[in-house]
């Protein structure tokens, strides 16, 4: 027996469906995942679960002639989440931490449990399936076409999709969600993981997939972007924020993402004409 | 009607009151909690709460399903700001219910009652944006340092008695042995489950095991065998452990009285620390400041029950995790029968864990209005015998009540006291005077 559920969501009314040229476009919102579909993703990935866990959130973008399709959801996410602990960051007062318990009781407390990247940083460009042909993305020199994504063309369909989140038990913040905007010839899709280690470390890993619905032509890019917490107070300070601003900035990934510099970039595109 | 009836009636309606008399409600709260110990004694029933996070609608919510105040009796267990919109308010109006009602409101410190983390998590942002100035954040930081660290329950029952708008008896509860009924907020029952007297019936109930282990053996002391139990009335249930009060450490071996109707019920944010092995440790700790970076108080405002054997460290380079042979073993050499926390979220509004020997409790539904998870609170009612009466004590007055209660030590794990959780969900959109969150299409790049 289990606690009573409240009442069951129901997937088909959470799901919004958009049509544009060869392509599907599809995302589903529902609340948080229960203990156990928790209990269940956790036996199956191996580390303990973030407490935010949008389970049964989706976004897929499905080319329905070739029927190649990206899609966009939680379990994949965590997947990449690296599960050996290996360069482990640890919260800015470890060292204060482990230091003064040395001559405590606690000192036989060594072992970490389950180590792992417990910031949930994931490498996550959504989930690729394969068109009938074979074909898939390649890696490729073709750019977003920014300029046009810049027109104030009409959003047909726009939606923020919410994949996890985890507050790192108040030592700032690890989130990964997916905002799309389709506009009459052509989309965008941003899947962002915007992480913060409070006195550590500021991460902003961006997946973009445009779509050229004339074209039927996709192009992923892939940027991934970090500093140190300290520097990027200071930059943000250079921008001529006051220290409360700087505060609030520190938060929100737009005000951050420009001023930390590329790590890794990668483009890839696959052309869908029949 | 007085100023504070009339801040009360202001702060119910979501306003925040003056600056001037924010700063004299802190220094009467003050006063008042200075008095209080680490560990503050309540006596059944009480209603258990969990985080609040300022959801101010969702905290009148709360009040609407558990009852008001002065008319329910309350416990909160921290993190009263941050993350949501109205800190501030719900803050204040926990503040002046307890001044008010100083005996029929307990609040202890959570993780997020402390300098640092409200000026990450919102409050400060709050404060400062509300009245211009930081003035009423300090004033509430403050009254933070001096909450307490932790309360314990005493003469909880081991049956329920019914909720008020169930038309269940007294006698029905008794006679069913009920141990946990699960409401929706209307009172409405969702399920209920009586005690697992057989101590070989591992039955899963809450989706959890539930087979004792042979010393925390039901069936094994003489006065609870399943059929004394399963009849038995509150005042001769002779199924718990002949105790003295929690945390005392009181040994003595008049035996022959009763003891608690239930084992107690301790209290505390986060959880337990490797530093402290009795109650009354808590109550040595110099509680009046800041929530340090290490140490037992920090540990009992930050750790959580995981599923290990012993003491672990978190990935994270700070931090406790504790094993369910940790929580046994503390609440068998504390007299107690249940440790309940807050801290973590649930889908569910709670979670018993490690075979009911420690419940999370959630009180913010809907988290950061995103989460969509249900909460709940927890009830915990009177024993009727008039055992469980204790003098409701500030500071250490309560370690001993002459041995009325004595512990006549025996290795039987003390059985938890019946439990009704309520679960609630968000306060309708309407009531927030604020429209529904909708996705605003931006052209992002």
């Amino acid at each position: 027996m289990r606690p009573p559920a409240p009442p069951e969501p129901d997937v088909a009314q959470a799901t919004k469906l958009h049509t544009q040229g060869s392509f599907t476009i599809t995302s589903r919102k529902l609340p948080i995942s229960k203990a156990g579909p928790i209990s269940a993703m956790e036996s199956r990935l191996h580390i303990p679960i973030p407490e935010m866990i949008f389970g049964d959130n989706l976004v897929s973008v499905v080319h329905r002639p070739s029927g190649w399709s990206v899609s966009f959801s939680a379990e994949p996410a965590l997947d990449l989440v690296n599960k050996t602990g290996e360069n482990m960051l640890q919260v800015a007062h470890a060292k204060d931490w482990t230091s003064s318990r040395e001559n405590s009781s606690a000192v036989g407390i060594r072992e970490v449990v389950r180590p792992f990247d417990w910031t949930y940083s994931t490498s996550y460009r959504g989930t690729e399936v394969r068109g009938r042909d074979g074909k898939g993305l390649e890696a490729s020199g073709k750019q977003i076409p920014l300029e046009l994504l810049k027109r104030r063309d009409p959003i047909l369909f726009f939606d923020e999709v919410m994949l996890y989140e985890s507050e790192l038990d108040d030592n700032g913040i690890s989130l990964v969600s997916v905002k799309l905007r389709v506009m009459e010839q052509r989309m965008l899709l941003l899947c962002r993981q915007f992480m913060r280690v409070d006195g550590v470390l500021v991460r902003v890993r961006d997946t973009r997939v445009y779509v050229d619905f004339v074209k039927d032509e996709v192009i992923r890019e892939y940027t991934a972007k970090e500093d140190k917490f300290d520097n990027v107070k200071k930059n943000l300070m250079m921008t001529g924020l006051g220290p409360d601003a700087v505060t609030v900035a520190m938060r929100d990934s737009n005000q951050i993402a420009n001023l930390l510099p590329v790590v890794e970039h990668q483009l890839e595109s696959i052309d869908l004409v029949a | 009607m007085s100023d504070l009836d009339k801040a009360i009636a202001q702060l119910r309606a979501c306003r925040p009151i003056p600056e001037a008399q924010v700063r004299e409600l802190c220094h009467k709260a003050r006063e008042l909690l200075i008095e209080e110990g680490n560990v503050v004694t309540v006596t059944a029933p009480v209603t258990i709460c969990g985080d609040i996070h300022g959801q101010f609608h969702d905290l009148m919510e709360l009040f609407r399903v558990g009852g008001d105040v002065p008319d329910t009796n309350y416990l909160f267990m921290g993190d009263f700001v941050d993350r949501g919109f109205y800190s501030l308010e719900s803050f204040l109006l926990l503040l002046c219910l307890k001044v008010r009602y100083p005996d029929r409101m307990t609040l202890i410190r959570g993780n997020h009652e402390s300098r640092q983390i409200t000026t990450v998590y919102g409050f400060y942002d709050e404060c400062l944006r509300k009245y211009g100035s930081a003035n009423v954040w300090r004033y509430c930081c403050d009254v933070f340092d001096y909450l307490a660290l932790g309360a314990i329950v005493l003469g909880a029952s081991n049956t329920l008695s019914p909720a008020s708008d169930s038309a269940t008896t007294a006698q029905e509860y008794i006679d069913e042995d009920i141990e946990i009924e699960v409401c929706n907020s209307d009172g409405a029952i969702m399920s209920r489950f009586p005690r697992q007297r057989n101590p070989a019936g591992a039955a899963s109930a809450l989706g959890q095991q539930r087979q004792r282990s042979p010393n925390g053996n039901a069936g094994s002391s003489p006065g609870s065998s399943p059929s004394a139990g399963a009849s038995a009335a509150p005042s001769n249930n002779g199924s718990v452990g002949k105790t003295g009060p929690p945390g005392s450490g009181a040994s003595g071996s008049s035996g022959g009285t009763v003891g608690n109707p239930a084992g107690a019920v301790l209290c505390v944010h986060g959880g337990l620390s490797p530093l402290i092995d009795t109650v009354d440790k808590i109550r040595l700790l110099d509680r009046k400041q800041e929530v340090p970076h290490e140490g037992a108080m920090c540990d009992l405002l930050w750790s959580d029950p995981d599923e290990i054997d012993g003491w672990g460290l978190s990935p994270r380079g700070a931090g406790f995790l504790f094993g369910a042979d940790i929580v046994k073993h503390f609440n068998h050499r504390n007299d107690l029968s249940l440790i309940a926390r807050a801290h973590q979220l649930v889908m569910e509004g709670f979670k018993e864990m490690f075979d009911a020997s420690i419940v999370t409790v959630w009180s913010a539904p809907n988290y950061c209005y995103r989460c969509g998870n249900v909460a709940a609170l927890l009830e915990l009612s009177e024993d009727g015998s008039g055992l469980g009466a204790f003098a409701r004590s500030n500071g250490d007055v309560n370690r001993s009540d002459g041995g009325s209660g004595a512990a006549e030590k025996n290795s039987v794990l003390m059985e938890g006291p019946a439990r009704r959780y309520r679960v609630f969900q968000a306060a309708p959109q309407d009531s927030r005077g604020m429209p529904a969150k909708k996705p605003v299409a931006d052209y992002f790049l």
